[in-house]
C-alpha cells in the first residue's frame, strides 16, 4: 500500500493519471479546491512512487489499522486576472523553483506565474496586437 | 523543420488553424485564436522557445529541446501539469495528458500553414521579414499608416 | 493498407476550393490540401477543413420516408416514387402544370440541376428556381442588363494585379476566406483596400480605409462617389464612347448627389467619399467586389447596376486586375443559374418569355410543347403556396423553413400544399413539413461539375458510397422522371454533361475530358478553347457590343425605424457557420465555436436599455420574437444591430419586402426593439 506525505504533495494529477487500477482518483470544485484520495491498495505496485514529482509517496507493507481512504485537499489559487482558482500553492511553488526567475517575467517585466493558462493567453494576445491595433484606430 | 511565425496584420480571425490542428491531431488542437478589441485576430500557439520553461518543469524527460523544436513525448508524460503551469504564454495544455504543438512533425510544413486561408502562418523565416519590411515601406507612402 | 486520395470541390460556399478527400477500405480518413489548386493553393477555412463531419453525421436521411400526422415512417424507394409522381401528377392533371413549384439546389451539381429544371419543364411546369434567388438574383438581373453577362468579370487570383480593391457589402474574409489570400497578395504588391460596410468585420482588417455606412445607402454612397469621379474629370472617356452607351443620362442622375448630401444619408464622411471616389479612379486597375450587403435589400438591382457604372465610367473592366466581381454563396449557386434553374430563365439564360427558347429545347427534350413565360420565383413560390395558387412542391437541397425571411410564415405557406416532397441529406425544418423525404447523397459520395463563383467549371469526383439507402441527387431526379413517364435515360453526371454541351453555348468546350484540377472557365465555345478568365475585354455581349450605363436613384428601405422599433437590424454570416446552417449545425467542431446565435449592439445603445455582454436578450420586429445573446461592441454603430442568420431565430425576424424586379427579399434591414430578460 501507499503511504502519502501530504506536506510534500504538490497535488498534480500524476499519479492519478498513472495508477494502472484506478485506486488514486481526483475531484475538482471548478476554480476553487482540488482533493486527491487514494483508496487502500494491497498491490505490490509502485508504479506511482515512481511517477510522483515531489517524491511524496512511499510503498508500505499492507496494514489493517490504516483508513481506507487517505485524502488530501488544496484551495486552489485565483489568478491575477481574472480571480479564478487555477492551480495549487506547491505547484506554483515548484515552478517558481524549476524554472529560472529571469524567465518568470514577460517582457514589461510582470511575472506571470500567478496568472492562469487562459488568462496568459489573452494578455499574449492584447500585447501581440496592442500596436497594429492603436495605429488602426487613427 | 522551422517553427511558425505569425503575422497579425494578415490573420482575419477565421480560425481554420484552430479546426484544421484539432482535425490532425485526433481531436486535440493546440491553436486558439483571440480576438483583440473586437479587431486584430491573433493564433497563439506554442513559440518553441529557445529556452523553454515548459521543459525545465518537465520531470519526466516528455518535453525536450530537439534543435529549434520543443518536442513532446506522449509516452513519457505523467499528466502531472506542471508543463501547463510553466509556460509563460498558456500554451501547453492537459486534457489527461499534456498535448502542445508538435509542428507536424514528420511533415515538413505544418497543418495550420498550410490551411491558413490569408498566409498569416508562415514558417519561412526570410518570408516574415520580408513583409515586415514591405509594410514598413507602404507606411512611409500611405503618410505614417502603419 | 490502400489509401486513396479523391480529388473534390468543397461543399460550402462559392470559392470553389479543391482538397482531397482520403480513403481507406471505403471510408473518408482525413482531408489532403491541393496544394496545385489554382484558387486555394491547399488552403482552406474552417468550413472545409469540417467537410467530412457532415458526411459522417448521425442525423444523415439514410431511407425514404412518408408522414402520417407527426409520425415517419420509412418506406421502399418504390413506394416513395410511386408517392411523389402521384402527389406531383395528380396536382398537374386537376389543377394544372403551373401549380406545381420546383425547387432546385445551388447545392447540386450542374448536372442535376439541368436535369430538375428539365423535369419541370418537361412536365409543364413554369415554375422552377433556385436559392440565387435569397442571394444573387439582383446580380443575374442587374448584370445582364448592364454588361450583358452574370457572373464575376475576372477570376479570384486576378485580384493580386489590383492595385485598388473596393470592397463593398461583402464580409469575405469570413465568407470566402481564401479570396482574403489574394487581396494581401495585391496589397504586397502595392494595392490600397477600400472596405465599405455597416460593421467594422474581419475583412475591415484588411482594409486602408473603412467605409461605415448605414444598411441600405450604397446606391447614394456609389452615386456620390461617380459624382465626384465626374466633377474632377476622373472619367475614362475614350472607353465610355467606345464601349458603353447611357453615359449622359449618368450625368445627369449623379448631379444632386454632393458628397455632403450622401454624407448625410450614408454616415460616412464627405471627406472620405472624395477620397475614395478618387482612390478608385485613379488606380490604373480598380476591382470591386461585393456579395450580399450589395444585392439582400429592396434596392439589390439597383445597387448591383451602380456598381457597374461605377466600372464602367472609370474604364475599371475588361482587364487584369479589374472587374466587377459578385462572389456568389453556395459551392454551385453560379452553376445553378447558369443551368436556368431559374424562373426566367431556360439553360445559358435564354429567356424563358422568348416562345423561341421554348422551341428550341423542345427540339432535343422529346417535348413538344414546353411552358413559355417566367415562372414563380423561390419568393413568389411561398406566398402562392399560401393563397392557393401553388399546390404541390418538389424541393431539392433548399430549406426556406429556415432561410427564407418571415419564416413562421413560410411554414405556414409549405403547410398549406396538397403535397410536399423534400429530397436532402438531412431532416430539415423544411423536409419535417414534407409528405415524402427521399435521402439524398452529400457531395463527397456522387460526381459532377459545380461552377465556382469565378465561372470556374470543375469537376468532383465521387470518393464514397452513400450511406443506407441514399442515393445521387441525379439518380433521384431520373427516377422520379421516369416514374412520371418522361424518358429520363442518363447513367452518369457526364453523360448530362454531353447534352449540357451540345445545348449551352459557354459550356460547349467544357467536357468531362477536359477537366482536370481547376478546370475550366466559361466561357469556353469549343473542345479546343482554353476558356476565359476575363470578360469583356473585347467589348461587351449586347447590342452593338456596348455595355449599358443605367443610373439609379437612391431609395430607402422598406422598414425605417420608429419609436416602437427604433433599431435596425442588419444580418449576415460568420466564418464557422454557412447559410441556413443545416450542415454547419450538425459539425462538431464549427458548432463548438459558435453554438448560440447572437446580437451585436454598440455600447451606447446597450447602456440605456441596461443591456451587458453576454446578457440573454429579446429582439423583436413586426414579425415575431427571438432570443439572441448580447455582444456588446464598438464594431456596429449606433442605431444598428447585427444577427448571423446561421441559426432558426434571426430569419424569424427578417421582412419578405422585395425587389421589384428581382424578387430579393431585404434581409439586410428590418427594424427592431430589444429588450434585457429578466
Amino acid at each position: 500500500m501507499i503511504q502519502v506525505d501530504a506536506n510534500k504533495c504538490l497535488g498534480c494529477f500524476a499519479c492519478s493519471n498513472i495508477c494502472p487500477n484506478q485506486f488514486i482518483t481526483r475531484e475538482e470544485e471548478e476554480g476553487k479546491r482540488r482533493t486527491i484520495r487514494w483508496s487502500k491498495c494491497k498491490e505490490e505496485c509502485d508504479i506511482c512512487v515512481e511517477f510522483c514529482p515531489a517524491k511524496a509517496l512511499t510503498l508500505i507493507p499492507y496494514s489493517d489499522s490504516t483508513p481506507e481512504v487517505i485524502e488530501v485537499s488544496f484551495d486552489l489559487v485565483p489568478c491575477e486576472v481574472c480571480k479564478k482558482g487555477f492551480a495549487t500553492e506547491p505547484l506554483l511553488k515548484r515552478i517558481r523553483e524549476t524554472v529560472p526567475s529571469n524567465l518568470q517575467t514577460d517582457s514589461t517585466g510582470r511575472s506571470w506565474v500567478e496568472i492562469c493558462p487562459f488568462c496568459r493567453r489573452e494578455l499574449e494576445a492584447e500585447m501581440a496586437s496592442k500596436q497594429v491595433v492603436q495605429s488602426r484606430r487613427k | 523543420m522551422m517553427r511558425v511565425y505569425v503575422d497579425i496584420n494578415r490573420c482575419i480571425g477565421c480560425r481554420s488553424c484552430e479546426v484544421a490542428c484539432k482535425r490532425v491531431h485526433g481531436g486535440k488542437g493546440h491553436v486558439n485564436v483571440h480576438i483583440s478589441e473586437d479587431r486584430a485576430s491573433v493564433p497563439l500557439f506554442c513559440h518553441h522557445c529557445e529556452e523553454a520553461a515548459c521543459t525545465m518543469a518537465c520531470y519526466s524527460g516528455a518535453l525536450t529541446k530537439d534543435g529549434e523544436r520543443t518536442s513532446f513525448s506522449l509516452d513519457k508524460c505523467t499528466g502531472c501539469g506542471l508543463c501547463r503551469l510553466a509556460c509563460p504564454f498558456g500554451v501547453v495544455w492537459t486534457d489527461k495528458l499534456a498535448h502542445k504543438c508538435d509542428l507536424c512533425a514528420p511533415n515538413e510544413t505544418p497543418t495550420c500553414v498550410l490551411t491558413c486561408p490569408a498566409q498569416a502562418l508562415s514558417n519561412d523565416y526570410e518570408l516574415a521579414l520580408k513583409r515586415a519590411r514591405a509594410r514598413a515601406g507602404r507606411a512611409t507612402i500611405l503618410g505614417g499608416k502603419r | 493498407m490502400s489509401k486513396s486520395l479523391v480529388s473534390t470541390i468543397c461543399p460550402y460556399c462559392a470559392a470553389g476550393c479543391g482538397f482531397y478527400v482520403a480513403v481507406e477500405k471505403g471510408r473518408a480518413t482525413g482531408i489532403e490540401y491541393m496544394l496545385e489548386h489554382p484558387a486555394n493553393e491547399g488552403s482552406l477555412c474552417p468550413k472545409g477543413n469540417a467537410a467530412l463531419e457532415v458526411v459522417y453525421s448521425e442525423d444523415r436521411l439514410l431511407y425514404p420516408m412518408k408522414r402520417n400526422g407527426n409520425e415517419w415512417s420509412r418506406i421502399s424507394w418504390d413506394e416513395a416514387l410511386k408517392l411523389v409522381s402521384k402527389g406531383l401528377g395528380r396536382t398537374i392533371k386537376n389543377s394544372g402544370p403551373d401549380f406545381a413549384g420546383f425547387l432546385s439546389s445551388s447545392k447540386c451539381t450542374n448536372e442535376e440541376n439541368y436535369l430538375i429544371q428539365k423535369l419541370a419543364r418537361s412536365l409543364g411546369s413554369r415554375n422552377v428556381d433556385n436559392c440565387a434567388r435569397l442571394c444573387h438574383a439582383p446580380s443575374v438581373v442587374g448584370l445582364n442588363r448592364t454588361l450583358g453577362a452574370a457572373g464575376m468579370t475576372n477570376p479570384i487570383p486576378d485580384l493580386a494585379n489590383s492595385k485598388c480593391i473596393f470592397v463593398i457589402g461583402s464580409n469575405l474574409a469570413e465568407n470566402h476566406a481564401i479570396l482574403s489570400r489574394w487581396i494581401h497578395r495585391a496589397k504586397d504588391r502595392g494595392a490600397q483596400v477600400i472596405v465599405a460596410d455597416p460593421r467594422l468585420t474581419h475583412t475591415a482588417w484588411l482594409a486602408d480605409l473603412f467605409l461605415q455606412l448605414k444598411p441600405g445607402t450604397d446606391v447614394a454612397l456609389l452615386n456620390a462617389m461617380m459624382k465626384v469621379i465626374i466633377d474632377e474629370d476622373l472619367v475614362d472617356k475614350a472607353f465610355i464612347s467606345k464601349s458603353t452607351k447611357g453615359f449622359e443620362d449618368l450625368v445627369k442622375a449623379v448631379k444632386d448627389y454632393t458628397p455632403e448630401k450622401a454624407a448625410e444619408i450614408t454616415g460616412v464622411p464627405a471627406k472620405d467619399i472624395v477620397k475614395v471616389a478618387r482612390m478608385y479612379a485613379k488606380s490604373p486597375a480598380s476591382a470591386i467586389l461585393y456579395s450580399m450587403g450589395i444585392t439582400q435589400h429592396t434596392s439589390g438591382t439597383d445597387n448591383v447596376q451602380s456598381v457597374a457604372n461605377l466600372a464602367l465610367i472609370t474604364g475599371q473592366i475588361g482587364k487584369e486586375g479589374t472587374g466587377v466581381l459578385p462572389l456568389r454563396g453556395h459551392n454551385n449557386v453560379q452553376g445553378a443559374c447558369d443551368m436556368g434553374a431559374l424562373a426566367e430563365f431556360y439553360p445559358g439564360y435564354r429567356k424563358s418569355d422568348d416562345p423561341e427558347t421554348a422551341k428550341f429545347f423542345g427540339q432535343t427534350w422529346d417535348t413538344i410543347s414546353l411552358p413559355v413565360g417566367r415562372g414563380l420565383t423561390a419568393t413568389e413560390m411561398i406566398d402562392a403556396a399560401c393563397n392557393g395558387e401553388l399546390k404541390a412542391m418538389y424541393i431539392v437541397g433548399e430549406d426556406p423553413a429556415n432561410s427564407d425571411p418571415w419564416s413562421s410564415h413560410v411554414k405556414d405557406c409549405l403547410e398549406n400544399l396538397d403535397f410536399l416532397v423534400v429530397q436532402d441529406i438531412f431532416m430539415t425544418a423544411t423536409a419535417q413539413l414534407a409528405d415524402v423525404v427521399l435521402p439524398a447523397a452529400s457531395w463527397a459520395e456522387k460526381e459532377g461539375t459545380y461552377t465556382s463563383t469565378e465561372r470556374r467549371v470543375q469537376w468532383s469526383n465521387r470518393a464514397l458510397e452513400p450511406p443506407g439507402e441514399a442515393k445521387s441527387d441525379l439518380e433521384i431526379v431520373c427516377m422520379v422522371a421516369k416514374s412520371m413517364g418522361l424518358n429520363f435515360d442518363y447513367p452518369d453526371a457526364a453523360s448530362v454533361l454531353a447534352e449540357i454541351n451540345r445545348l449551352v453555348p459557354t459550356y460547349k468546350g467544357i467536357t468531362r475530358e477536359r477537366l482536370g484540377i481547376g478546370g475550366l472557365i466559361w466561357p469556353c465555345p469549343s473542345t479546343d478553347h482554353p476558356g476565359t478568365p476575363i470578360l469583356h475585354s473585347a467589348g461587351f455581349k449586347l447590342q452593338d457590343g456596348r455595355a449599358l450605363i443605367a443610373p439609379v436613384q437612391y431609395k430607402p428601405a422598406a422598414e425605417d425605424t420608429g419609436t416602437e422599433y427604433p433599431l435596425i437590424l442588419t444580418t449576415g454570416r460568420i466564418a464557422v457557420h454557412f447559410n441556413a446552417g443545416s450542415m454547419t449545425r450538425r459539425s462538431p467542431s464549427l458548432m463548438e465555436r459558435a453554438p448560440n446565435l447572437f446580437v451585436e449592439i454598440n455600447p451606447e445603445d446597450a447602456a440605456p436599455l441596461r443591456i451587458n455582454d453576454g446578457d440573454s436578450v429579446e429582439v423583436t420586429t413586426e414579425r415575431g420574437t427571438t432570443t439572441a445573446l448580447a455582444r456588446v461592441t464598438d464594431s456596429v454603430k449606433q442605431g444598428v444591430v447585427f444577427m448571423p442568420f446561421h441559426y432558426p431565430g434571426t430569419n424569424f425576424l427578417t421582412t419578405d419586402a422585395r425587389d421589384a424586379e428581382a424578387k430579393i427579399p431585404e434581409f439586410k434591414v428590418a427594424a427592431c426593439n430589444i429588450v434585457r430578460r429578466d
